[in-house]
């Protein structure tokens, strides 16, 4: 008889019980192990922005469909399990997006589909307009507003011109301007004459631009 | 707010236009034009009043009273109606009737109302102005602040109390609504409010706070 014979049959009696013993050590083991480490610790040790400066964004982005994967996903679902503070908090935003090809990534983009999606309605409720509106400078905005293409243009116009007493008052500014043109076609000859240059008229005193200031 | 049909007209407003002149002191000719419609007003009313005393005396007395200017009297009661006019009206709200029609008003040179005490002085040093051969009013064409004589003597400055831009704004809204425009404002003066605004450029202070009471065309 084959010495080794006697050998081989004993292994093929041992190998399944060994590996199975060795998959449970071995899982047991894993369990241990993940137990044993804190993968938010590892996590925050890693550097985000450095991993992300060695991917190349371009490349997968490219290979995805991407409305197939938005069609897919539900975004309001997503959106509320994410900590999305705590996220952008840790990543250096503008690098990455300055790698991207935002507009290359736009055009493949089917907005409506996204809009779609979305509960505008809850995403508004969410906001605080005060705030916004706080953040907003209204004058700024005002200033941006053409007026008179706004006065001349719309029926804004009319409605000022039934609330103004029109005949005494476009009397009263007719006379007026005349006046102040020929005071400025004095002044400006005045100061061609002292050689000096014309701004327009001097003032306000101190306390009204003062005021005006205020 | 509707958009008014029919207005392709491409539109490009005067920049300087919108800007205001309130506050800012006034030139010669608007002083001496208010000047004028006040010695018109006042010569007027009194002229009625003499009228008026006559008829009183007439009735009274079946006589008539002829007055001429030789009459001493006549010229000490006109001198002093001047008085009263120029001083009441400066010192109510800095304002004539003259000064009301063509947007003026007297203030202190730092911007304040003017007292009643402010405005006798200034009613009585109002003449030096013209008795030095009207030298006195030479501070309004070459002064910093437009001053004559009189308002320097007085502390007072004289500032344009209407708005240009408002005005300006209501003539567009005249153009903009036909039928509401007052008769001397055709579509063929769109500069007269205030070209030497369209021509002269930025004013210093557009954003000034009507002075007081001042608001409405005769302010």
């Amino acid at each position: 008889m084959d010495p080794l014979a006697r050998l081989r049959a004993v292994r093929g009696r041992l190998a399944p019980q060994m590996e199975a013993t060795a998959q449970v050590i071995a899982e047991r083991v894993i369990t241990l192990v993940i137990d044993a480490v804190d993968l938010n610790a590892i996590l925050a040790r890693i550097d985000l922005n450095a991993v992300l400066r060695q991917v190349n964004i371009e490349e997968p982005i490219d290979r995805i469909q991407i409305n197939e994967v938005l069609a897919r996903v539900d975004l309001n679902a997503a959106l509320e399990q994410v900590d999305l503070n705590a996220v952008l908090r840790r990543v250096d935003i503008e690098e990455p997006i300055d790698r991207v090809d935002l507009n290359g990534l736009l055009d493949r983009v089917d907005v409506n589909q996204i809009v779609q999606q979305i509960d505008l309605n809850e995403v508004i409720v969410k906001v605080d307009l005060d705030a916004v509106l706080n953040r907003i400078d209204m004058n700024a905005i005002a200033q941006r507003i053409d007026v008179e293409a706004l006065v001349e243009h719309t029926d804004l116009g009319a409605v000022i011109a039934r609330s103004s007493s029109g005949i005494a008052s476009g009397l009263f500014d007719a006379i007026r301007s005349r006046t102040v043109g020929v005071d400025e076609a004095i002044a400006r000859w005045v100061a061609r004459l002292r050689r000096r240059p014309y701004t327009g008229p001097p003032g306000p005193p101190a306390k009204l631009r003062a005021a005006a200031g205020s | 707010m509707i958009a008014r049909a029919g207005g392709a007209t491409p539109f490009k407003p005067p920049a300087a236009a919108r800007e205001s002149i309130q506050g800012h002191y006034a030139g010669f000719a608007s002083r001496f034009a208010a000047f004028v419609a006040d010695v018109v007003v006042l010569t007027g009313i009194f002229l009625l009043g003499l009228a008026a005393f006559n008829f009183a005396v007439r009735i009274l007395t079946r006589e008539s009273v002829h007055f001429d200017r030789s009459n001493i009297g006549v010229l000490i009661a006109y001198f002093a109606w001047v008085f009263i006019y120029f001083a009441l009206f400066w010192g109510l709200n800095g304002r004539t009737a003259g000064g009301a029609l063509f947007g003026l008003q007297v203030l202190t040179d730092d911007g304040d109302d003017v007292s009643g005490r402010r405005a006798i002085v200034r009613t009585v040093v109002f003449p030096l102005s013209f008795l030095i051969l009207g030298l006195g009013f030479l501070g309004i064409l070459l002064g910093d602040r437009r001053r004559a004589l009189h308002d320097v003597i007085a502390a007072t400055v004289v500032v344009y109390s209407w708005d240009a831009r408002a005005a300006r704004l209501r003539y567009l809204s005249y153009s903009s609504s036909p039928g509401t425009r007052p008769p001397g404002l055709t579509p063929h003066q769109p500069a007269h409010l205030s070209p030497q605004v369209e021509e002269g450029g930025q004013f210093p202070g557009d954003d000034m706070v009507p002075p007081r009471g001042q608001s409405g065309p005769s302010g």
